[in-house]
């Protein structure tokens, strides 16, 4: 390191000199908090750790490629809806021979099913393990007599936003529209009062704030898909971008 | 060299010769430029640089939001309380009996009330979870201009701010000549600028290298005769 020049005797160097110790101040403080930062994260990842070495009962890794686990979700923002019970009506449409529209109190008389299933955001963290209690999408087909020639299911949200997903992955056993977590109603910023969850997909499909789940023959690609997103999102193939 | 004062200055230069005036002070007028759009740019810098900070480690906290929940526990509301009893029961559990709440839905199990301020008080059974949160100072609001989701006239102002930045990097390029200009210093600190992403996506594989071998993790493992037992109903 070069020693202090006499500012004194030269003080036109003094500028040049603030300006060195000023950068090597930034630096210095820079590492030290991505350090401590990356300390914090690693002591913390015992989850992380654990989930790795578990399996799921397909025979997939539990834990995706590039996820890291966190106790509760996060949340990540997006356009909220009003989280009104009141005015939540859920729209179920689209290729159907009995398309209906359901109240809140409505929702929670239909068949309901509480489901253990991680979810996988495409950020990459991962809540492992929560109960949802909702209604499964199968059950909404179902009941709208879902015509034989729907292929893909539009989950649509306030605002305008939207999720495209297949049929498949749409009507699979832990696919629902849900209402409650871990025995918990869904706070506003994780899409109060009624939200969708795909578990097998990453989290992005699963759609905040939800107003309608709209059966449909032709894929269109939703909000986060047209924007760069994978189409498909599954996280063990990390389809996080298309 | 004469320092130009401002932008104006520089228009107000026009008039005969001024191609002549142009070609000998051409990076005066790049530099007053340079610092004038500099002054405009620094609020939009402000927002943009900070909420993206923010924003950049919404997988860490939330960036808009402070939010706490609380659970209590409370003997269940009895099935033949009346609705305004049933509110009433699970306002003064919470603690919220002093508010009028704008909503209360009573629903399957459920007694939800949800009060102006945004917080939620929800019955289930015999447990009450209040759910409350408050904005963040200053990246409520940053955030929401960052991210141009559905606010179609600021995106045209951001797509402007975007304008002013290339201008002020390119111009930044051409201001100083010399050993401290593109001769050499500000060459390689372009290059060390530019190596910078372009060793991450080399590094890091681009795009797509997040692709996961489909051999080991893209399909459940099957046995050899296709047949996966699969556990008993419970």
């Amino acid at each position: 390191m070069s020693e202090r020049p006499d500012l004194d005797r030269y003080p036109e160097l003094a500028p040049r000199w603030d300006r060195r110790q000023f950068i090597k101040s930034a630096a210095a403080g820079t590492l030290l908090m991505a350090a401590g930062g990356t300390l914090v994260r690693i002591a913390a990842d015992d989850l992380t750790k654990k989930a790795r070495a578990d399996k799921r009962s397909d025979g997939r890794p539990r834990l995706p490629p590039g996820q890291r686990v966190l106790e509760n979700l996060r949340a990540m923002g997006g356009q909220e809806g009003d989280g009104s019970v009141k005015t939540f009506a859920l729209k179920v449409y689209g290729l159907c021979k009995t398309p209906f529209e359901v109240d809140y109190a409505g929702l929670l008389k239909l068949p309901t099913v509480t489901k253990a299933a991680d979810v996988h955001c495409v950020t990459g963290w991962s809540m492992l393990g929560g109960e949802w209690k909702g209604v499964q999408v199968a059950t909404l087909a179902e009941k709208a007599g879902v015509r034989g020639e729907a292929r893909h299911v539009i989950f649509e949200a306030a605002h305008g936003f939207t999720a495209n997903v297949p049929m498949k992955e749409a009507t699979g056993d832990t696919s629902l529209v849900t209402w409650r977590l871990n025995g918990k109603p869904f706070p506003l910023q994780h899409g109060a009062p009624v939200r969708g969850l795909i578990p097998d997909l990453y989290f992005w499909k699963s759609a905040k704030w939800i107003t309608g789940v709209r059966f449909v023959k032709d894929d269109i690609p939703g909000f986060w898909e047209v924007r760069g997103y994978h189409n498909h999102a599954d996280p063990w193939k990390e389809e996080r971008y298309g | 060299m004469a320092e130009i004062e401002t932008a104006a200055q520089v228009v107000s230069a026009t008039g005969s010769g001024w191609r002549v005036k142009l070609k000998k002070r051409w990076r005066a007028w790049l530099r007053a430029l340079h610092r004038d759009i500099g002054y405009v740019a620094i609020g939009f810098t402000v927002i943009y640089a900070l909420s993206g900070i923010a924003m950049n480690h919404i997988d860490d906290w939330d960036p808009n939001f402070h939010a706490s929940e609380r659970t209590l526990t409370i003997a269940p509301v009895p099935d033949d309380a009346t609705d305004e009893d049933a509110v009433k029961l699970v306002a003064t559990a919470a603690g919220t009996d002093g508010d009028t709440p704008t909503e209360t839905l009573r629903a399957g199990d459920e007694v939800r009330l949800t009060y102006g301020s945004g917080t939620q008080v929800t019955a289930i059974g015999d447990t009450v979870t209040v759910q409350q949160r408050s904005s963040r100072f200053f990246f409520r609001v940053a955030n929401w201009l960052h991210a141009t989701r559905g606010k179609e006239a600021w995106k045209y102002i951001s797509d402007v701010y975007a304008v002013l930045l290339l201008y002020l990097a390119i111009s930044g390029l051409f201001m100083i000549k010399g050993k401290l200009g593109l001769r050499w210093r500000g060459t390689l600190l372009v290059g060390l600028g530019l190596a910078g992403p372009l060793a991450y996506i080399v590094l890091s594989g681009g795009p797509d290298a997040h692709k996961a071998d489909p051999r080991t993790a893209g399909e459940p493992t099957r046995p050899a005769d296709g047949i996966r037992m699969l556990p008993p109903e419970p």
